[in-house]
Order: structure tokens, then C-alpha cells, then sequence
């Protein structure tokens, strides 16, 4: 080998070799990078809208229905507009996105009372408001998605540095805080999240607008509160194994600062069983929101969320649309991830040898 | 010793609590250190001998202050190391340095060589940039390495190589001692060789003082002025290293000396072989610490503790019979 790599980087092209778990990666990210311009696939709002010589952009903006000479009140309806233009024929046209419809938008002047099932029209058909299946289930990807990630980014941060702490300074310090820990893990999870959804419900005051709300930041703060504990433990115990050894030492007679022995020393070398988790803990906290969703303390209505459409299909279960797609989709979602977690798992191995491919 | 020395220890304790049971009482102690004094001069090699689990490594790093002593005084340019706040350590440690016994534990995995080297110049702001980057170079080629092999991760290189690069480390900062905990025992002999030469030269080059730790007296023999060796964490016999080989006042010495292999198949010679093995630290025995195991030992010796006297000029032997060992 001439040239020189770190150990990350092996692991990195470990990881590139496990195809399962390296394709998986790619699906998710790609899926996930997309859901942000799903505004630009999925809306009811108009990409392009050209009326009497004008350009207009309607994702970007607002537009009264009155701009486009309509006599509706309200936000113009860019279907409708659409079928209009085309008949009218004087030039004036709209560019809808590939699928026109809105994730919070109730189809209600479809045939049929909603759910409608799956037609050309609405692919995974529409729930029980008229609101399309397959839109929502984009939607609550990238909010699934984006959430599972903020939780696991702010729960393991927290947990990782009050791990290093405890691990790198030790005696009483570590005695208490892991009291501490075992008091907070004690605590139940769901209760208090209820109890807190049901203190915080949309508060409206006179001359205000609404103050308070159980919100995705609440939610991803209430999570993350919860959600710290076990890695703790893995990182303290690394810490107590990796202080002791001689490198440590020797940035210590170095006149190193503690700060920077816990961060730029002994955490790259701690780091193993929190990059393993991190995919599970996606993974579980995915599950928790739609569990929360499921039981109606979650995110709140109309926010797109799989957790309420797999209530909508509990409700409903000879919709096979409503029962079928999104649990579908929460499956397939976990099964990539648990597959990207797999194969972190097997890159950072400490042993090479591998049972798994 | 005539110019003031550089380092001072003197009494140096480090007891190790043995805690027991569901609240952890202290229920006695580990005396891993019990009361050790010397003194180092600028520019001077001492060595450090002793048996596995006599002390010698805790005494290097109470030394350091990288273990806290328990009581004692460490006086390092006629300052007082213990008690003294990490702040006002941190950047005395500039001048005091350890090359590690295990050259595998010593060197971060995650670091290249360049910047574990970079990192003590930056500490202590001795050069930045470009500056810092040939300093790193220098360093390098001073023990024997290219340059190049700044870019490397730690895991491709050998353990000499790697050792190397500890005793690299150590130079960055400039320091005036260096203390050797074992540097070579965890190498091979034919390296051993090699990486002794190293240190001995670059002594000579920078003017550096080391406290050579080891438990091989020939390797000790080849790089010290002065050599202590130790026996169940108290100094028994301080000397010159030629008298000390020529001239051996102490049983344990005389004992540890017969048993350096001679490449000589044909000679024949007196081998003392001591029996039975080091009593427990956390209860030493009685008196000379040495006479459960001593050949020539007399009931005084189990219950007086034995002073560490000048025998001769710059000699020093904490034995009762230390005449009758120069005489047999």
C-alpha cells in the first residue's frame, strides 16, 4: 500500500464493499435528498403560471385567485385555472407540478366519498379527508426522515458528551451522574409526553396569534431528553478504557487541555459504538414519532405523517390503500435503514473478519 | 555532584488504596512507592532497575506528575512539582517528557505522526505553520525516520519505528529531562540495540538528562552514568554505574548481576538464584524488605529497616552487611 489511509477511510471503503447495506445508503439518501423538492413534484400550487403576458411563480409565492381574474376568495385554485386557460386558448397557460395535488389538500369534488381507492388519478388512492395517499406519504417521509435524524443527532450529542464526561474525569462525578441517569431513565417516557402534549395544546389569546403548540421542535426536544441515556454508557465505558492508555498520557505530559484530550484524542477513538447505533437509533426514534402520530400526541393535524395514516388504516381496514401503503412504506423505510445499520456495523468492526455479506 | 542538580526527589510515597467490599473502605494499601530519594543533575543518565512490580514506572510518572504522589517532594529546577495546580504544570511539562514502555498504546491510532508531533510544538506555541511543519521534519529525520513519513497513520509502522516516534515526540517540545519508562522492552533485542544508541546519542547531541527505567541491567549498564535499583518500592543500592557493576554492595544487586546472561557457554560462574518470589507490596515484610529472599541474611534484618548509607564516596547501599558483601 503506498499510499497512507486512516482508519476511517478503510472503514469507508469497508462499507463501500457491502453492497446491501451500501445500496440501502444510497436509496435512502437519494430518497431523502429528493423529498425536498417534493414542493416542486408533489403540490397543487403551480410551478409556471403565464396569464396575460406575465409570468407568475405560484411555489415561490402567494397569489390572490383575484390576480388571475378569478372571482374566488382566497388563494387561486391552479387546476381549475389550468382547465380554463386551456379552453379559453389566449395564450395563458399553467405548468402544474408532475403530481398536482397538495399534501394537505381535501380532494372533496372527486367522485365517490373519500377514501377514494387507488385510480390513475391518486396512484395510493386518497384517505379519509379526500387527501391523496401517495403526496402525504412523500411528504411524511422527509419529515419522518428529518426528524428521526434531528433526535438522533441532538440525543446522541448530548449523550456522548455527558458519557466523556463521566468516563474521562471518573470517581464522584461518574457516581452521581450515573444515579442521576438511572433516575431520568426511570422516568416513563410516554406519560410524561402525554401529560406534556395535553399542558401544550394550541393556545389562542385574544389579539395574539397562536402561542404554543405541540410542535416538531418540541417533539424533537422531548425526545432528545429521552433519548440520551443509553449511549452513555457505551461512551463512558470507552472512556475509562481509553483514558489509561499511554497516548493519553503522553498529550497529558504534552500540556494538552482537557478539552481538547476528551475531543480530539480519546473521542475519534470512542466513537465506534456510536456510529454502530446511530442507524438503529434512527430507526427507533422513526418508530417513535409515528407511534406518537398513531396515538395522536404526536405532530400536529394536517402535518402529513405516516403515524395518522396507519391510524387512518386501523379505522378503516377494509381500505386496503389506507391499511396497505403506508405501512408498506414505514417497512420498507426501516428495513433500508436496519440494512445501512447493518453494514456500519460490519465496517466498524474492530475485528476484521466478517460473517455477514 | 557538584552543580546544583536538576531534579530532587525526596521521600517520594505513592500508596494504591485497596478498597473492598459494598461501601468501599479502604481496607489497606498498596505501598507501590515507599519513600524513595535522589537526586538527578542536568546532563546526567540515571538508571532505573528493578524487578516487574518494584516501583520503577510509578516512580517515573509521581516524577512526571502523571500519577499523584501520595506525599513526598519532587523539586525540578529547584521547584516543587506536587501540589502545584495543573495550569502551572502544563506548561512546566514543556521541559519534562516520557517515552513510553509500549509503543503500540503510546501513539493515537486516529493521529498521523505529523500531527501527533505537531500538536506538543503547537501546545506550547514553539512554532506555527510552516515553521512548525520542517520542525516536524527535523524532529524526524533526528531519530532516524524520513520526513515523509509524516503523512502516516501509526499502524504502518514497526514497533522500533513507532518508538522512535515517541522519543520524537518527547524532543518536540525541548525538554531538559526525559524520562524512559522501559523505552525498549517491548522491543526485539536486535532493535533494542538500535533504538539505546538513539536515545545515548541524542543525550549527547541535545544534552538531555534522562531517568532510564528498566529491568535489563545490561541495557541500563550501556546508557546510565549512575544507576538505583530498586526492590519492592524503596531504592536498595545507588551508584556509579561502573562501581556499581565492578563493585555491587548490596545482596539484591550482587543476586540481579549474576543473573545477566553471559554469551560464554564455557565460563562458569556463581549464579545466586533467588527463591520464591516478591512479597506482596500492600504488606512488605518487616525490617530489610529484601530478607525473606536474601542469601546472607541475619534475624536483625527481619526487624530493622536497613538505611540507605554512603559506603563509599557517591555509593549508597541500604543494607545492614553491606561490608561483608563487598567482601565476599
Amino acid at each position: 500500500m503506498s499510499q497512507s489511509e486512516s482508519i476511517l477511510t478503510k472503514r469507508l471503503r469497508k462499507f463501500r464493499r457491502l453492497k446491501r447495506g451500501y445500496y440501502s445508503f444510497l436509496i435512502v439518501t437519494i430518497a431523502y435528498a429528493i423529498s425536498f423538492a417534493l414542493p416542486l413534484i408533489a403540490n397543487n400550487k403551480a410551478l409556471v403560471v403565464r396569464y396575460n403576458g406575465q409570468f407568475f411563480f405560484p411555489v415561490a409565492g402567494y397569489h390572490a385567485a383575484a390576480e388571475f381574474g378569478e372571482q374566488a376568495i382566497g388563494e387561486a385554485d391552479y387546476r381549475e385555472l389550468k382547465t380554463r386557460f386551456e379552453q379559453e386558448a389566449r395564450g395563458n397557460w399553467v405548468l402544474m407540478p408532475p403530481i398536482p395535488f397538495g399534501p394537505n389538500e381535501a380532494l372533496l369534488d372527486d367522485s365517490g366519498s373519500p377514501p377514494n381507492p387507488p385510480s390513475w388519478r391518486h396512484l395510493m388512492g386518497t384517505d379519509d379527508r379526500g387527501r391523496d395517499v401517495l403526496v402525504r406519504l412523500a411528504y411524511g417521509f422527509n419529515i419522518s426522515m428529518t426528524f428521526a435524524i434531528v433526535v438522533t443527532l441532538f440525543g446522541e450529542g448530548l449523550g456522548i458528551a455527558i458519557g466523556a464526561m463521566l468516563g474521562y474525569f471518573g470517581g464522584k462525578l461518574d457516581i452521581l451522574g450515573q444515579r442521576g441517569i438511572e433516575i431520568w431513565s426511570s422516568l416513563p417516557f410516554l406519560y410524561t409526553i402525554i401529560i406534556i402534549s395535553s399542558v401544550v395544546v394550541p393556545v389562542y389569546l385574544p389579539g395574539h396569534a397562536q402561542l404554543a403548540q405541540p410542535s416538531f421542535w418540541l417533539l424533537v426536544v422531548i425526545l432528545s431528553a429521552f433519548n440520551w441515556m443509553g449511549i452513555t454508557y457505551y461512551v463512558r465505558g470507552e472512556f475509562y478504557r481509553e483514558k489509561v492508555k499511554d497516548y493519553v498520557g503522553a498529550a497529558m505530559v504534552a500540556g494538552v487541555s482537557d478539552t481538547r484530550i476528551i475531543f480530539s484524542h480519546i473521542l475519534p477513538n470512542a466513537l465506534t459504538p456510536v456510529v454502530s447505533f446511530a442507524p438503529f437509533v434512527v430507526v427507533a426514534n422513526i418508530g417513535s414519532l409515528v407511534a406518537l402520530d398513531f396515538l395522536g400526541f404526536g405532530l400536529p393535524a394536517p402535518t402529513p405523517s405516516w403515524g395518522e395514516l396507519i391510524g387512518q388504516g386501523m379505522e378503516n381496514l377494509t381500505k386496503w390503500w389506507l391499511v396497505f401503503y403506508p405501512n408498506g412504506v414505514l417497512f420498507l423505510t426501516l428495513l433500508l435503514v436496519v440494512f445501512i445499520g447493518e453494514a456500519v456495523r460490519e465496517a466498524f468492526d474492530p475485528r476484521e473478519y466478517s460473517r455477514l455479506r | 555532584m557538584s552543580s546544583a542538580p536538576l531534579l530532587e526527589v525526596r521521600d517520594l510515597k505513592k500508596y494504591f488504596p485497596i478498597r473492598k467490599g459494598l461501601l468501599s473502605r479502604t481496607v489497606g494499601h498498596v505501598k507501590a512507592l515507599d519513600g524513595i530519594s535522589f537526586d538527578v543533575s542536568a546532563g546526567e543518565v540515571l538508571g532505573l532497575v528493578g524487578e516487574s512490580g518494584c516501583g520503577k514506572t510509578t516512580a517515573g510518572r509521581c516524577i512526571l506528575q502523571l500519577t499523584e504522589p501520595t506525599s513526598g517532594s519532587v523539586r525540578f529546577e529547584g521547584r516543587e512539582l506536587v501540589g502545584l495546580p495543573r495550569r502551572e504544570l502544563r506548561s512546566l511539562r514543556q521541559r519534562m517528557q516520557i517515552v513510553f514502555q509500549d509503543p503500540y498504546s503510546s501513539l493515537n491510532p486516529r493521529l498521523t505522526v505529523g500531527s501527533i508531533l505537531r500538536e506538543a510544538i503547537t501546545t506550547h506555541k514553539l512554532a506555527s505553520g510552516r515553521a512548525a511543519d520542517e520542525r516536524v521534519a527535523d524532529l524526524l529525520a533526528k531519530v532516524g525516520l524520513s520526513p515523509s513519513h509524516a503523512a502516516r497513520y501509526p499502524h504502518e509502522f514497526s514497533g522500533g519505528q513507532r518508538q522512535r516516534i515517541g522519543i520524537a515526540r518527547a524532543l518536540a517540545v525541548n525538554p531538559r529531562l526525559i524520562v524512559a519508562d522501559e523505552p525498549v522492552s517491548a522491543l526485539d533485542v536486535s532493535i533494542q540495540a538500535q533504538v539505546v544508541n538513539l536515545l545515548r546519542d541524542l543525550q549527547r547531541e541535545l544534552g538531555l538528562t534522562y531517568i532510564f527505567v528498566a529491568h535489563d541491567l545490561s541495557v541500563v549498564k550501556h546508557i546510565s552514568d549512575r544507576v538505583a535499583v530498586m526492590y519492592l518500592g524503596t531504592i536498595a543500592e545507588l551508584a556509579g554505574s561502573a562501581e556499581l557493576y565492578a563493585n555491587p554492595r548490596h545482596p539484591y544487586t550482587v543476586s540481579l548481576l549474576s543473573a545477566i546472561p553471559i554469551p560464554d557457554p564455557d565460563r562458569r560462574r556463581n549464579r545466586i538464584v533467588l527463591r520464591g518470589d516478591v512479597p506482596s507490596p500492600a504488606n512488605p515484610p518487616s525490617g530489610c524488605r529484601f530478607h525473606t529472599r536474601c542469601y546472607m541474611a541475619q534475624p536483625l534484618c527481619s526487624e530493622q529497616v536497613p538505611l540507605l548509607r554512603e559506603v563509599a564516596p557517591g555509593h549508597w547501599s541500604a543494607c545492614h552487611f553491606t561490608e561483608a558483601v563487598a567482601g565476599k
